[in-house]
């Protein structure tokens, strides 16, 4: 049996006893919840049956690599400011996003159904932390919009 | 004359989560944060995840008392026997990078009843049962089913009797749980195969108990937690 890190009770301790700290809208993310349709209304409209939309899986893959991926054995649930290396800084780790996931979720995209509200909290802990700003997004996800529909 | 094929609906539209999804992902690659490459090996592993592996685990150690006390002792070294090997089929070849290598099986008693969670967050035995459903991930959840099992399982429609123990398994940063629920009565005789199909997602997580006849997980409310976080 694999011993427990005792970091992983000093975290749990941490986790419960913080807040998150100033955050704010993100207008874009805000324009998507308000605009965009959801996996269920779609369903409903196409007489789909999928339980999931197709990007769940690739969202989760996302998170998974924003974890460390494939080169990190364990989830050192490091926070961000205690991280040596520029690698390190890249990793979001499962613990942490979840756990802000939780916090915006509650915040800002409580009406919205699972796994939007994932996404959602995903892109704005990503924008919170400076890893890509919300104009590269908007940038990026109106060149995405064209290209798909673009047949 | 052959009939016209029908094609299969599907959502005829882009969303803008869908997007969204795209956007995100192609920026996390440009930012050099992991390789396109990573994220679609990655990608296509998760789509082999489903539940029944581990509710074949559960079939076999229903039929087999020496498969059962390997189950119950060495939850890895028993996936291996239900094609799921923890540490060496995943494309890191060392584990997966949140599910870890360490499987516990839980064995239900007639006086002993396990039930799974994560309060932390959603750990959860992916390579084994799949993705977590919505509920599992909820703060409410996690939170009432440490304090009030009894009464978080009865939402479920498991009323579990007063002399049975209620015992609530939190994952953590290194282990995963699943449930070998009691073989139900009814079912004397049955195959692997027969078995295997009554043994549900929720049996496994232990917020159902398998049933002759019951081979599908019932819709889950999902409710909102309303307190403070502190609380």
């Amino acid at each position: 049996m694999a011993e427990i890190n005792p970091k992983y009770f000093e975290l749990d301790k941490e986790m419960r006893d913080r807040d998150l700290d100033e955050s704010t809208p993100v207008s874009l993310l805000e324009d998507v919840k308000g605009k965009g349709r959801v996996w269920d209304d779609l369903c409903e409209q196409y007489g789909v049956d999928n339980p999931d939309p197709p990007w769940r899986i690739t969202l989760e893959a996302t998170c998974d690599m924003l974890a460390g991926g494939y080169w990190e054995t364990f989830n050192v649930c490091k926070p961000k400011e205690e991280r040596d290396s520029e690698e390190e800084q890249k990793h979001l780790d499962a613990v942490e996003r979840r756990w802000e996931e939780d916090q915006l979720v509650n915040k800002y995209y409580d009406e919205v159904p699972f796994p939007e509200r994932q996404l959602l909290a995903l892109a704005h802990t990503l924008i919170r932390r400076g890893l890509f700003d919300e104009e590269e997004l908007a940038r990026r996800m109106e060149e995405i919009d064209r290209r798909l529909n673009s047949a | 004359m052959a009939e016209k094929h029908k094609p299969a609906p599907m959502v005829d539209e882009v969303s803008e989560f869908e997007v969204l999804e795209i956007a995100v992902r192609e920026l996390a690659i440009e930012k050099g944060l992991f390789t396109a490459e990573d994220h679609q090996r990655w990608t296509e592993y998760m789509h082999t995840l489903g539940p029944l592996p581990a509710a074949r685990l559960v079939a076999k150690a229903w039929l087999d008392p020496e498969f059962k006390k390997l189950a119950v002792e060495d939850g890895v070294k028993a996936s291996l026997e239900v094609g799921i090997d923890w540490v060496n089929s995943m494309p890191t070849h060392f584990g997966t990078p949140s599910d870890y290598c360490n499987l516990r099986v839980l064995e239900d008693t007639p006086k002993l009843k396990h039930v799974v969670v994560c309060t932390l967050c959603s750990c959860y035995p992916r390579p084994i049962l799949g993705q977590s459903p919505e509920w599992y991930r909820t703060p409410n959840y996690r939170r009432r089913l440490v304090r009030w099992p009894r009464q978080v399982l009865a939402e479920f429609g498991l009323q579990v009797p007063e002399d049975v123990e209620v015992r609530v398994e939190d994952s953590n940063q290194k282990s995963r749980f699943i449930v070998l629920p009691v073989r139900p009565e009814g079912t004397e005789g049955w195959s692997e195969d027969q078995l295997a199909e009554i043994v549900t997602r929720d049996c496994l997580i232990g917020v159902a108990v398998p049933k002759p006849g019951k081979t599908a997980n019932d819709p889950r409310p999902v409710r909102p937690a309303v307190n403070p976080y502190h609380h």
